[in-house]
């Protein structure tokens, strides 16, 4: 495999719900009558792949379980079947302050990040400058993160993911919550990484940004792939379906 | 240089990350925090020292010299293992849910932060170990048999992980798993020989043989090994060493397993 690829082979996702689950001992021992368990899939046979260097856009209804095939392709939940492969250093942009600890400061958190991404400190030593200069965050760098600002959460997510060369980078919208001259920077710097080679997953809302950005577009509805493929065809199908009504959120059967 | 696979390496630097910060947060106001963490086993055995020395009129173990005999120091050599135990599986629990939001926006692989958490814990208690070393030295009661002090803590500290392993992934299912486990230890703290010698648990009561329940199970094996070394200064049995290895790479093989096939599920925890 080749760095940069995501292989995506027939994934779906089950999620277990259960009405009054006993979250203590003592509720398990002393609870009557039967479990009351509810599955819900969604992903439902989920097959592609991704190639390297391309970038790689998801659409769909909100619920269609776009954030959670990020999440299985950033590993953080396990495919209930199927399976996922990824080759190569992977940075993910899911949510406001993903992969930040509350209580951390900018500063240790950037360490921590460094960590988990398989960096060394002296490596993010030497990243640190450029991170907190692009990030713009300033001396709020060694306060505690809870003490951020939804902007300045994403800013420094950002910075951060950018700057440690990632060979994947997954991105969830998160880029909407910036301001108007952090957006653009955004967009400069996912060009500038798309133009290293690096192989970036976009999720988003915005159907005329993917259509500038995305070299294959995937639409989800309610967890299955329904068109994939080239951004104009794709988007098209999309949106005229959207302006029918679109689809109504279905409960949970 | 240790040349490390890149899964490695990325474990290797979350570990250490991991063991910092738990060492900082014990240090926090320095060396108040030194003071604070030598405190507690410190009160503890000035407490027992004065029951069962002072008022008991009890006369510490005898050994061999009779250079270091004295109720203080017999408490001390079991107590540190005793200590390093319940600190990890405790411990364990408490670091798995420290770091449970943040792994479920990110994936890290989740046994680091308790291993990281236990090296901080082993750090620790090396230095309560360098300073009871130290004290025997200075009364000469020393012997390279100091060196099963080092076995049993890593015996225990083994026991300890693969005990706190199983436990941290039940209490993230169930919250009151702590207060059980808080519990049980408090009572496995009098049914384990620390505050008193084996030897006087009676052999047989109630039809069962006492005696050997206390002196086989694993935390008193460990407890007996440390105390052997650097209390009095002798070989433990081979049976007892046999037996302690056996209890400490079983249960660390199990709760490593356990903890591997059901970390993932942490993500989904509501
Ligand atoms: N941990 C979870 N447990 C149970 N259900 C979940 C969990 N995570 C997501 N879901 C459900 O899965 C479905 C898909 O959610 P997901 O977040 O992937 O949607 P989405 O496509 O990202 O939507 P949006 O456009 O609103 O961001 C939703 O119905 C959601 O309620
Ligand atoms: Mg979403």
């Amino acid at each position: 495999m080749t760095i940069g690829q995501i292989t995506v082979s027939d994934v779906s996702k089950r999620f277990r719900l259960e009405r009054n689950r006993p979250s203590s001992l003592k509720e398990a021992l002393l609870r009557t009558g039967r479990r009351n368990i509810d599955d819900f899939w969604v992903l439902r046979n989920v097959d592609f792949e991704i190639e390297p260097g391309s970038f790689f856009g998801l659409i769909g209804h909100n619920g269609s379980g776009k954030s959670t095939l990020l999440r299985l392709i950033a590993n953080i939940h396990r495919p209930t079947s199927g399976q996922i492969t990824t080759e190569g250093r992977m940075s993910a942009l899911l949510e406001l302050g993903s992969g930040f600890h509350p209580d951390l400061t900018g500063r240790e958190n950037v360490y921590l990040n460094g960590a988990m991404l398989g960096l060394s400190r002296r490596h993010m030593n030497d990243a640190m400058d450029k991170i907190i200069d692009f990030s713009g965050i300033g001396d709020f760098i060694d306060e505690p993160v809870k003490i951020y600002s939804s902007g300045m959460y994403v800013r420094l997510g950002f910075a951060v993911s950018v700057n440690v060369d990632p060979e994947i980078l997954l991105v969830d919208e998160v880029i909407a919550v910036g301001d108007e001259a952090f957006q653009h920077r955004c967009m400069d710097h996912m060009n500038l990484l798309r133009e290293k080679g690096c192989t970036i997953v976009l999720v988003s809302h915005n159907a005329a940004l993917m259509g500038d950005l995305c070299d294959t577009i995937a639409w989800l509805d309610h967890g299955r792939v329904l068109e994939l493929g080239e951004p104009a065809p794709v988007l098209e199908k999309y949106l005229d379906h959207m302006r029918g009504g679109g689809t109504t959120l279905t409960t949970r059967d | 240089m240790l040349k490390l696979s890149p899964a490695a390496q990325k474990s290797a630097n979350l570990i250490y990350h991991f063991a910092q910060r738990e060492t900082k947060s014990r240090y926090k106001r320095s060396l108040l925090g030194w003071f604070w963490s030598f405190a507690n086993p410190l009160t503890t055995v000035a407490i027992y020292s004065f029951v069962f020395g002072v008022v008991y009129r009890a006369s510490p173990p005898a050994t061999e010299n009779g250079n270091a005999e004295n109720f203080g120091f017999f408490l001390f050599s079991g107590l540190i293992a005793w200590n390093l135990f319940t600190g990890i599986v405790n411990g364990c629990m408490g670091w798995l849910q420290s770091v449970s939001d943040l792994r479920k926006k990110v994936y890290f692989p989740t046994e680091t932060a308790l291993l990281g958490g236990a090296a901080s814990n082993a750090v620790q208690t090396s230095l309560e170990a360098l300073v009871l070393v130290a004290i025997m030295a200075a009364l000469s009661n020393l012997s390279w048999t100091v060196v099963f002090l080092l076995v049993a803590l890593l015996f225990t500290i083994a026991f300890g992980l693969g005990v706190g392993f199983v436990a941290a992934i039940m209490n993230a299912r169930y919250r009151d798993i702590f207060y059980l486990v808080g519990v049980l230890l408090n009572v496995g703290f009098f049914l384990v020989p620390v505050v008193y010698p084996v030897s006087f648990v009676p052999e047989q009561k109630w039809g069962l043989p006492i005696r050997a329940l206390v002196e086989w199970n694993p935390p008193a094996l460990f407890v007996g090994i440390a105390r052997d070394g650097v209390y009095f200064l002798e070989v433990p049995t081979l049976g007892h060493l046999a037996a302690a290895s056996a209890w400490a790479t079983l249960t660390l093989a199990v709760g490593w397993t356990y903890f591997r096939a059901r970390s993932m599920d942490i993500s989904e925890e509501p």
